[in-house]
């Protein structure tokens, strides 16, 4: 076996199937052509995902995807995602000297937050169900369609959506030009309802016969909701046999209610000590564009895929993604794959970590690290191989970092000394399974 | 090996037409209702299948492959086409460096494939050696001398040859989009009618619980390899029929069965068989080579 493994040697391989080509154009006294495609019944991939942050949120996920090629190029796709997620998320106040206490998002009960701690808040708990459809098929020669849904159900949250897209080959199949389109439809109805914007969070006895008014007092209504509405533009260049191009740009709408009801703001005096805590408010229209180039090269014995994207909106974020991933191929159908991504953010006009009691309320605000200035590099290393009997499995490991920097802000009085910026560590690990 | 009758059946939208050769049921396939030129191409196409058979069955007395076998060392005239089918099989033999050779049919005298777990002994096979390898072989465009005592085999390569020959004769008959299969070897003259594939259902010998394959194919051919009946089972190992010329022994952990689809179809053919030369190097192998292929371990 060994010697018979050894005597066609990979490296002599890829001649074989041409020079059988030759050869049988020879016995028949022809040239040909020819594309024939396999169709294999339900494929499916699974993947278990752990996502840990430091003394924060930790998330598992369970994914399956299944994939079957119908006559004529026809595809359906399924896939369902469950999701748990627990832990402590930041609630946007700024750390303290001294002990802060906070009301729960529901209005029942009290947390306190120690001195010199970013407050979290604790009780985030929540289970996701998602399940995606997708329907691909060819329209006529060189045109392909395709259309899906989109259903995800939180524990207070729906998202309902539709997509379709166009691609067209060109240039023998060497350019394809992709146009898509979809629309979500979110329903958000937070444990608590939604607050007033830029009311104060009430603090006191949720034991006290009249906690219920005043909690009540600072809520809007229950529900709110918000339409997202994507188009992109495409463009695939095959530019050899071993390296393409891909440039595409998407202009997104987002309308309705954005803001975070669990999310609010310090008000600090001159001394930098909290007098009040206000929810935050953030305009309900967001309108984002990107352009992504990705280029895919295939060397002798390894793949090489950088891309980078450039995202702005009208809410002042501009961000920066390069992203680099490297599979080498090794013997034995296997590979590894190290994986670096950097992205740089910077923060929304209406971004501040804090308001000052001593100026006038802003139109919108929001404390939220996630829409403040910051880096975040991603480090991994992802495992694949193919087993006798073709299944496939592949092991990922990853290290996350987010690096929140101050825009700007001066840090009067006690939070000079207090890190208003703490950095957000995470891992993630992920096993993949196809057959 | 008398000839027989031809049958036309209509299948779908299209005609099938139904012959047996070459020890397997064969059918030609068309998009057409036109019952009068189904006859025609149907008769063309087994005929043609028939002819190959004839000529290169080493079952049957007046073929050329008897002829080559019984010559005992003496030169013997060959013709354009089995000169051709001799460079098609040297260049297989040179290609794999000698696990593809016509001449190794003869280690059926020792190997059994009923299923049991009778292996042949090494004195057995190391008797049969010497009486293998194609480069022993002298052949030109007009004569050929196999050495006395050896063999040689078409079957491995005729089959899959007649399918590309059928091919070449519809196409220069008729336009009308045909499929010619085989016994599970087939190709296509080309997309159906309204530019649409033709939907093929490629079955396992002998590997029954697997579900049909469904292949869509536009043009060019596919060739399975592989026949899970035929092995044996000693000491809990599984000796595939697929035997190495050189040691002559069975790889050991052949797939049970290799498709490939190809433009023609003994290229299709010829590849499926270097895969399970392979044993467990198949995935290696084939998943190098740009062409799509299916793999039953």
């Amino acid at each position: 076996m060994q010697l018979i493994e050894s005597k066609m040697h990979k490296n002599q391989a890829p001649n074989i199937a041409s020079a059988l080509g030759l050869a049988a154009c020879a016995l028949l006294g022809t040239s040909a052509t020819a594309q024939a495609e396999i169709n294999k019944d339900w494929q499916f991939d699974t993947a278990v995902l752990y996502y840990g942050e430091t003394d924060r949120v930790m998330a598992t996920e369970a994914m399956i995807n299944g994939k079957k090629e119908f006559a004529d190029d026809h595809f359906l796709n399924l896939r369902l995602t469950l999701d748990t997620l627990t832990g402590a998320s930041a609630n946007g106040a700024v750390a303290q000297p001294d002990v802060q206490t906070f009301t729960r998002p529901s209005g029942n009960g009290q947390y306190d937050v120690k001195p010199g701690e970013t407050p979290l808040d604790d009780t985030f708990r929540d289970t996701r169900v998602q399940l995606n459809a997708q329907w691909t098929q060819p329209l006529a020669r060189d045109y392909t369609f395709s259309s899906g849904v989109h259903i995800s159900k939180e524990y207070d949250y729906l998202s309902l959506g539709v997509n379709g897209s166009l691609a067209i080959d060109f240039n023998k199949k060497n350019t394809t030009l992709s146009l898509g389109g979809s629309y979500f439809n979110d329903t958000f109805n937070p444990e608590g309802g939604i607050p007033i914007a830029f009311t104060s969070m009430p603090v006191g006895d949720s034991k006290a016969a009249t906690w219920d008014d005043t909690f009540n007092s600072t809520r809007l209504t229950d529900q709110d909701d918000k339409t997202t509405t994507d188009l992109l533009i495409g463009v695939t260049q095959i530019i050899n046999r071993r390296m393409l191009v891909q440039l595409n740009y998407s202009h997104s709408i987002v309308d309705g209610y954005q803001s975070d009801p669990f999310k609010v703001l310090s008000v600090v005096n001159s001394e930098g000590l909290a007098q009040d805590y206000l929810y935050e408010n953030r305009p309900d229209k967001r309108t984002k564009q990107s352009v992504y180039l990705q280029s895919k090269v295939h060397l002798d014995s390894s793949i090489v895929d950088v891309s980078y994207r450039y995202m702005w909106d009208d809410w002042e974020i501009n961000s920066h993604t390069v992203d680099t991933r490297w599979r080498l191929l090794l013997w034995d159908d296997s590979y590894l794959e190290p994986h670096f991504r950097y992205y740089q953010q910077s923060a929304a006009e209406f971004y501040q970590p804090f308001l000052n009691a001593a100026e006038a309320l802003p139109q919108y605000a929001s404390a939220d690290y996630r829409i403040g200035e910051m880096d975040a590099y991603t480090l991994g290393l992802e495992y694949g191989t193919k087993l006798s009997n073709g299944h496939a499995l592949s092991l990922r490991a990853e290290y996350y970092t987010q690096q929140p920097t101050n825009n700007g802000f001066a840090e009067p009085g006690a939070l000079s000394s207090l890190d208003l910026f703490p950095s957000v560590d995470a891992v993630v690990l992920q096993f993949s399974y196809s057959f | 090996m008398g000839k027989q009758a031809i049958s036309v059946h209509s299948q779908g939208a299209g005609l099938s037409v139904q012959f047996n050769a070459m020890a397997s049921p064969c059918e030609l396939l068309l998009d057409s209702t036109d019952t009068h030129l189904a006859k025609q191409l149907g008769n063309l196409v087994a005929n043609e299948v028939w002819r190959i058979e004839q000529k290169y069955s080493r079952y049957n007395p007046n073929s050329v492959c008897t002829a080559i076998n019984n010559s005992q060392g003496r030169a013997v005239s060959i013709d354009n086409e089995t000169f051709a089918l001799l460079s098609f099989a040297q260049q297989c033999f040179n290609l794999s460096q000698g696990l593809f050779d016509i001449s190794s049919g003869i280690l059926r005298q020792v190997w059994h494939f009923d299923g049991s777990d009778t292996l042949p002994t090494r004195s057995q096979i190391n008797a049969l050696l010497p009486k293998i390898g194609f480069d022993k072989v002298l052949f030109n465009e007009s004569t050929i001398t196999l050495p006395a005592a050896m063999e040689l085999d078409f079957g491995g390569i005729g089959k899959e040859y007649a399918v590309d020959k059928c091919i070449q004769l519809l196409k220069q008959r008729s336009n009308v989009p045909a499929l010619v299969n085989l016994g599970g070897d087939l190709a296509v003259t080309g997309e159906r009618n309204d530019a649409q594939p033709w939907q093929v259902g490629i079955e396992h010998p002998g590997f029954e619980q697997q579900k049909t394959m469904v292949v869509s194919l536009r043009s060019g051919a596919l060739a399975t390899s592989g026949d899970a009946k035929r092995y044996l089972l000693n000491n809990g190992v599984r000796y595939s029929h697929i035997l190495d010329p050189k040691t002559g022994w069975s790889v050991i952990d052949a797939p049970r069965s290799i498709t490939v689809a190809a433009p023609q179809c003994i290229q299709a053919g010829m590849l499926a068989t270097l895969g399970m030369l392979q044993g467990r190097g198949a995935h290696t192998l084939l998943d190098s080579q740009p062409l799509p292929h299916w793999i039953i371990p």
